[in-house]
């Protein structure tokens, strides 16, 4: 087991890149050589150790690495990306990135995460006890595949374009989610328990649950109703226009 | 400043050397008979040294190059490389950043390429990006197929009136020769339409394909110019279009060229070789397209490989495009260029376990081991349609290999067995094979075999080394070192300068543009300009004075000059 502790020294102003916040990039390290590992703050290149105070116990395989964050990590980005295996505990708000690309492993978050969470992730578990900013778990730009595995849960909201071009994993928001949720969507399962406005649009494949749906695209076929989890919802195929076998729930 | 590069294992075809131990001296940027003993020493330890590599048909700059990037942001962050000391940073994998074009050419010995397709309304676009592009010398083919003045004065049959306009629009494009495209088409597609053949008629032009083509091709030689008429035939993307493109490669008997070169280059052959009539009975007719150049004399053509992966397909064959989008449901860009062509960019991702796309892998191959002579098929990959340049030591080494081939053939789709003749060629090129198709073929079919492609005195000192002792290697069995060697330079040497030392670039010295002046009589110049400016009266949306490339875009030019000659037509 390794556990290594982080709380950042001054108030970070400058945005921060730190995708070596990472189990991968720990495991079997001592405290020094995390500490200088690379990062950058701005245009400047520096290291973890000069921006933040850091702690290494014991040492492991990745999958015994806990990594514990305390403090303000608003304007600290790509937070755990490509991770593999292990967990990350982060008491506080971060800023983007967090868990991009990752396929395993943990990640929680007591506060806010800003936009990009869980970026084109293929594995692996996201929950985020705040809320999520624009594009949780979608592609980055032109990117035809988002998400591909694993699950994201938030607790809070979320805001708009969650899980664009989503190709496969879950996405489970239990507040609100802005407009055009699972935007061209080709895979995957987003359930919205509060609301959402215009979801699943150019969606070709993948299953949307929506709690209420403030304004639909007319661009969905009613095919009846249907009951999930012992939940009665109105059941709806497309996007009719780009021949999409979407599914979309909304409840009645 | 001299040098002296000593002890290479020297392929140099144009001039008979075929690995020979030659000692080749550089002074002030060209290859001399001999240099003074103060003379930098270059030992090239018995390693392969080649002529810098000439590229006759790539996709590097312009309008459509930057719609793919625009569209393409994904592709940007693929092949990211941050600046250093010399170089600028590097973005972009099939659509890469002006400054990576040019470095990883260098990387690959590559020291002259050209871009095959600039509309003249664009061309102010293409040379902006041309003279940001590092290292290598470049130039651009103008299009002229479906422009209205080309196809007003092909209906009239007015040869010297054609000729003005070319001569003009080389000039005002400040462009190297003349690029076709589905002639007809891209005038066609405006109306939504497509030729479907060398006979339709386009409509409001009273023209066909098979006049434009030959009118292009006797006025080619009117002018002299240094390369042919570079045609991207009709029907490209439609199974059976073989027949099409054997039938435009016949038209080239009725030219006789005004030089020492073929009187048509038919381009990316992997596109326009396709025998079947649908998806489903797909096939290679890359062999009929080899066995046309083995009993022809004036028609080359390039291979426009397939690589598998990731590719950008972008070109001025707009209804092309269309069919492309629909069929892959992918992103689309189309562009309309006024009186001029057409034009459309797609991504695509070849797939080994995809039919179509194990087929077309095999039909490059195919027509290079086919073909006879190296000289009539050029390595190229028409970057980033086939895949992207980066992917040519691949190519070399799949064409060096046949052991490297039965392994790749194991991977792809069984269509590859029953629908190309690939898994039966044994044929293997070897050292001097790959310096015609990626040297002396290319700068012989540009028309500059005076100053590239080849080390004799007189050249532009642009010389390749590889980590390779051609004596040493068997390049069959050891394919994987043949790829990795040609990947990375161990000297890139670019106008008597290093520019890169071990795969790494040393130096950025811009390279020129390579441009064509052709002369017409005044007064046959005159004549067609009273149309022109009615053109830009009552059609363009732009001013003529806003059209020309002014010299201000061209800070190292390399002008070509050429003119009115008489042609004998047969
Ligand atoms: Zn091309």
């Amino acid at each position: 087991m390794q556990t290594v502790a982080i709380k950042p020294k001054n108030g970070i102003k400058i945005s921060a890149e730190a995708e070596n916040i990472s189990p991968d990039k720990f495991a079997g390290k001592s405290e020094k050589d995390i500490q200088s590992l690379e990062a950058w703050m701005g245009n400047q290149k520096t290291t973890l150790g000069e921006l933040f105070t850091i702690k290494a116990e014991g040492t492991g395989a990745v999958a015994d690495v806990k990594v514990v964050m305390e403090g303000d990590f608003s304007r600290v980005k790509r937070i755990g990306e490509g991770m593999t295996a292990g967990l990350v505990m982060i008491k506080g708000n971060v800023d983007m990135h967090l868990g991009a690309k990752m396929s395993g492993g943990k990640i929680s978050v007591s506060g806010n995460v800003d936009s990009w969470a869980g970026r084109e992730m293929k594995g692996g578990e996201l929950i985020i006890e705040g809320n999520a900013g624009y594009y949780l778990g979608a592609g980055y730009r032109g990117e035809t595949c988002g998400m591909r595995g694993g699950k994201i849960t938030v607790l809070g909201s979320a805001l708009d374009f969650l899980g664009e071009h989503m190709c496969g994993g879950e996405i489970i928001v239990k507040g609100n989610a802005g407009i055009l949720a699972g935007l061209s969507n080709n895979g995957g399962k987003i359930v919205i328990e509060g609301s959402t406005s215009r979801p699943g649009s150019e969606m070709a494949k993948g299953t949307i649950i929506v709690g209420k749906v403030d304004e639909m695209m007319p661009v969905f076929k009613l095919e009846g109703t249907e009951a999930v989890d012992g939940v009665s919802y109105r059941k709806y195929t497309g996007d009719v226009i780009v021949n999409g076998k979407g599914v979309l729930y909304v409840k009645e | 400043m001299e040098l002296l590069i000593k002890n290479g294992a020297v392929f140099d075809p144009a001039n008979g050397i075929a690995g020979d131990k030659t000692d080749i001296s550089i002074k002030d940027g060209k290859i001399v008979d001999k240099v003074s003993s103060g003379a930098i020493v270059i030992d090239a330890g018995g390693r392969l040294v080649m002529p810098g590599g000439v590229d006759a048909h790539s996709h590097i700059a312009g309008a459509k190059v930057n719609v793919g990037r625009i569209m393409r942001p994904e592709d940007t962050r693929a092949g990211i490389k941050p600046r250093t000391k010399i170089t600028r940073p590097y973005t972009g994998y099939t659509v890469p950043n002006v400054y990576a074009m040019g470095y990883r050419y260098a990387q690959m010995g590559y020291t002259t390429v050209f871009e095959a397709a600039q509309a003249i309304m664009k061309a102010r676009h293409t040379h902006e990006e041309l003279e940001e592009i590092p290292i290598i010398d470049k130039g651009a083919l103008t299009l002229f197929g479906s422009n209205w003045p080309t196809m007003d004065y092909v209906r009239e049959k007015n040869m010297d009136k054609l000729a003005a306009y070319v001569a003009w629009g080389l000039l005002a494009s400040r462009g190297f020769g003349i690029k076709v495209v589905n002639p007809g088409g891209g005038e066609m597609w405006g109306f939504g339409k497509n030729v479907t053949g060398l006979d339709d008629v386009v409509p409001n032009f009273e023209v066909t394909p098979r006049d434009i083509i030959v009118s292009l091709m006797k006025v080619n030689e009117m002018l002299g110019l240094p390369h042919s008429v570079h045609l991207h035939c009709n029907n490209l993307g439609k199974p059976g279009n073989y027949k099409t493109t054997l039938a435009s490669m016949e038209l080239a008997k009725q030219v006789k060229p005004s030089k020492d070169r073929q009187v048509l280059h038919v381009t990316h052959v992997t596109f326009n070789c396709w025998g079947g009539t649908n998806w489903g009975d797909f096939e290679s007719k890359a062999d009929e397209i080899a066995n046309y150049l083995n009993n022809s004399e004036n028609v080359t053509t390039d291979m426009g490989q397939l690589i598998f992966g990731s590719a950008t397909t972008m070109t001025a064959d707009g209804p092309v495009q269309y069919a492309n989008a629909k069929l892959l449901h992918a992103k689309w860009a189309n562009g309309d260029v006024e009186l001029e062509d057409a034009s459309g960019v797609v991504p695509i991702f070849y797939v080994k376990q995809v039919s179509i796309h194990a087929i077309m892998w095999a039909m490059g191959l195919e027509l290079a081991l086919l073909t006879k002579d190296p000289y009539k098929v050029l390595l190229t990959t028409d970057h980033p349609n086939g895949g992207p340049f980066v992917n040519y030591p691949e190519v070399i080494a799949l064409l060096m290999s046949n052991k490297k081939r039965q392994e790749e053939i194991k991977t792809l789709h069984e269509a590859v067995h029953k629908r190309t003749k690939i898994p039966g060629i044994e044929r293997e090129l070897g050292f001097n094979d790959i310096a015609i198709m990626t040297r002396a073929g290319s700068a012989k079919v540009l028309g500059l075999l005076d100053t590239k492609g080849h080390l004799g005195v007189g050249a532009d000192a642009d010389v390749s080394i590889y980590d390779i002792k051609p004596d040493q290697t068997d390049p069959s069995a050891e394919h994987a070192k043949i790829k990795s060697a040609f990947q990375s330079a161990a000297y890139t040497i670019k106008g008597g300068n290093v520019v890169v030392k071990d795969g790494q670039i040393t130096a950025t010295p811009m390279g020129r543009t390579f441009w064509v002046d052709a002369s017409v009589p005044d007064e046959q110049k005159e004549i067609m300009m009273k149309d022109i400016r009615m053109k830009f009266k009552n059609y363009y949306s732009i001013n003529l004075a806003n059209y020309m490339v002014q010299d201000a875009y061209l800070t190292h030019p390399y002008v070509v000059r050429a003119g009115v000659i008489p042609v004998e037509v047969s």
